[in-house]
């Protein structure tokens, strides 16, 4: 309890878990809120959030943690929308479990496919390559979505049905919001659980150093991919989810403004940390939205700037400010030498 | 029958030839020093061998098995294991959990994920903490260590994947006395279950620790024996006495 009392715990984990725990139950209670009040407007744009939450989520994981900077987040986003898009509007496919697995599968299979493109057959993967290819495909795929008529060009896909769960159909407002959430609870969940486990220790270490990595016997190559195509799958099911919410598909979901968009979720609210994107999202697509509205030609300089605040002052993002703090006051282990006086071990 | 057969390497960047049908030879469990003037291409062998740098000739034979082009990982399994020059520890990571990271490095990734086989792990790390004299640090993040003890955490690193074979890259650089001897103990340590090549500037360390010592010089081979056969050798002292 006393500890709970100190400064020190607030700044540090146990004021991050408090501010995670207060941040997702702020969510939960929020949406039932607005849908008493009829905010109908802050419900859809609340709703989308939480989507491009999972997307963000799913970048932190593969960026922040594991060190793979992908400018191509979109390319998975727009696949899984696609798919969904073309499955609920030419094969009447409505059943949100089938569209889910769907969104998700063609996203892992496109992550397994770009990935080994990435990861194998070079010695050296360096973060520049990375962000170049993926930005090219995120391009490319944008441009050739524009131009294929047979998945609608320029317009996309028009009037997807609203999807059915367990055969019920789900209603714009609460119910979908409620879909938003449990989907982020799990990716975050999952998140947490990776994160935490031996092989976030493994996706950190190749992120800090992957030739140390490798020369303890990582294959290196292996663990990029397995993580590239986990968090493509789990960013097309968010472009799956956002298709079926917006009732539409443009080729902008695969584009490079969107996949540049979610980097700063990530930065702002703070890479390798599990709420941090989300907070990101919620700063800028809610937070952000009155002001997005009333300043549209100033709003991409606002972002730019406070972006580049973050980066200068808070190059950690929002969310690590406590650890780094806790971080600069901790104190110096004693060397070997002192503990022992002049033997290391101690002897 | 030799742990480490490196024969007739060839390197070159660009123009320049870095070595020139250099080898060595290594038997199990002993120390083997490799030394040479600056530029004598000592460090690009030890890289060779240890799949940094792939060679433009020759053979790198581990245990009976041709290395030569194999990638860092696969050596690392086949029971090959490094301590790079500078200290290359994962900083943000606690000492605990960077030896954790070299002990479950054969562990399958579902395991890894599930997080199976921290508890199997915990004693031998437990046991390294001790041996290497870094208990007392064991949950601070390793970059808060000082320069003597990441070196050590390194050394424990590698030798927590029990290796065939120990590279060491300047082991001693940056140390004081104390901790230079603090290290040679180490590696003697090392070397009852392994064999060890050290690459060091350090001769007087190098004289009293290692079993056989060979000596590069412009990317060839001058001479190799035990320490005594190298003292005397008149091409060692003339490649010490004439180097640029």
């Amino acid at each position: 309890m006393q500890r709970v009392l100190t400064p020190a715990w607030w700044l540090g984990d146990g004021g991050r878990r408090v501010g995670a725990i207060a941040l997702v139950a702020g969510i939960v209670i929020a949406g039932p809120l607005l849908d008493g009040a009829g905010e109908s407007f802050w419900m859809m744009a609340l709703t989308r959030a939480l989507i491009l939450g999972v997307l963000a989520v799913a970048t932190n994981v593969a960026w922040g943690v594991t060190g793979i900077f992908t400018l191509g987040q979109a390319v998975f986003f727009g696949v899984g929308a696609y798919v969904v898009g073309l499955l609920a509007t030419r094969e009447d496919v409505v059943a949100l479990e089938s569209l889910a697995g769907a969104a998700l599968g063609a996203g892992l299979l496109c992550g397994l496919v770009v990935g080994a493109f990435l990861f194998f057959g070079r010695r050296r993967v360096g973060m520049l390559y990375v962000g170049l290819v993926t930005l090219a495909l995120s391009y490319a795929l944008e441009r050739l979505a524009s131009v294929w008529g047979e998945i609608g060009a320029g317009n996309g896909i028009t009037g997807i049905p609203l999807p059915t769960l367990l055969g019920t159909e789900i209603e714009p407002g609460i119910s979908f919001f409620w879909v938003a959430v449990v989907t982020l609870l799990v990716v975050l969940g999952l998140a947490w659980a990776v994160m935490r486990s031996q092989f976030g220790m493994v996706m950190r270490a190749i992120r800090d150093d992957d030739e140390r990595a490798e020369f303890l016997g990582y294959r290196r190559p292996i663990v990029q991919l397995v993580v590239f195509a986990a968090t493509g799958g789990v960013g097309a099911l968010a472009g799956g989810l956002y298709a079926l919410e917006e009732g539409f598909v443009s080729p902008t979901f695969l584009g490079v403004s969107l996949s540049t968009q979610v980097l700063i979720y990530v930065l702002l609210g703070g890479r390798d940390s599990l709420v941090g994107p989300l907070v990101g999202v919620l700063l800028l697509e809610v937070g952000g939205q009155r002001v997005q509205e009333e300043l549209p030609t100033e709003w991409p300089i606002i972002v730019g700037a406070v972006l580049l605040l973050v980066i200068l002052f808070l190059p950690n993002g929002l969310t690590q400010l406590g650890r780094r703090r806790r971080r600069a006051a901790a104190p110096r282990p004693e060397t070997a030498a002192e503990v022992s006086g002049g033997d290391p071990r101690g002897e | 029958m030799a742990i480490l057969e490196a024969s007739e390497i060839v390197k070159r960047f660009g123009p320049v030839t870095a070595l020139s049908g250099a080898g060595l030879q290594v038997e199990p469990t002993t120390i083997h020093g490799l030394i040479g003037p600056n530029g004598s291409g000592k460090s690009t062998l030890l890289h060779v061998i240890a799949g940094r740098t792939l060679p433009d000739g020759g053979r790198v034979v581990l245990d009976g098995a041709d290395i030569t082009r194999a990638k860092p990982a696969q050596r690392a399994r086949a029971g090959m294991s490094i301590k790079f020059q500078l200290a290359r520890v994962y900083h943000e990571q606690t000492v605990a959990d960077n030896l954790l990271l070299a002990l479950q490095v054969r562990d399958g990734i579902p395991s890894l994920v599930l997080s199976r086989t921290r508890r199997r792990h915990q004693e031998r790390v437990r046991r390294l903490l001790d041996d290497f004299g870094l208990t007392h640090v064991r949950d601070h993040p390793a970059g808060e260590l000082a320069h003597g003890e990441q070196q050590w955490l390194e050394i424990a690193m590698a030798m927590a994947t029990e290796p065939k074979l120990l590279l060491l890259d300047e082991p001693t650089g940056g140390m004081n006395r104390h901790e230079r001897e603090r290290t040679g103990e180490l590696i003697r340590a090392a070397a009852t279950t392994c064999a060890v090549v050290i690459v060091e500037h350090d001769l007087d360390f190098i004289r009293d620790l290692c079993d056989r010592i060979t000596v590069l010089h412009q990317g060839t081979l001058v001479a190799s024996g035990t320490p005594v056969e190298i003292e005397r050798d008149e091409r060692v002292a003339e490649v010490y006495l004439t180097r640029v």
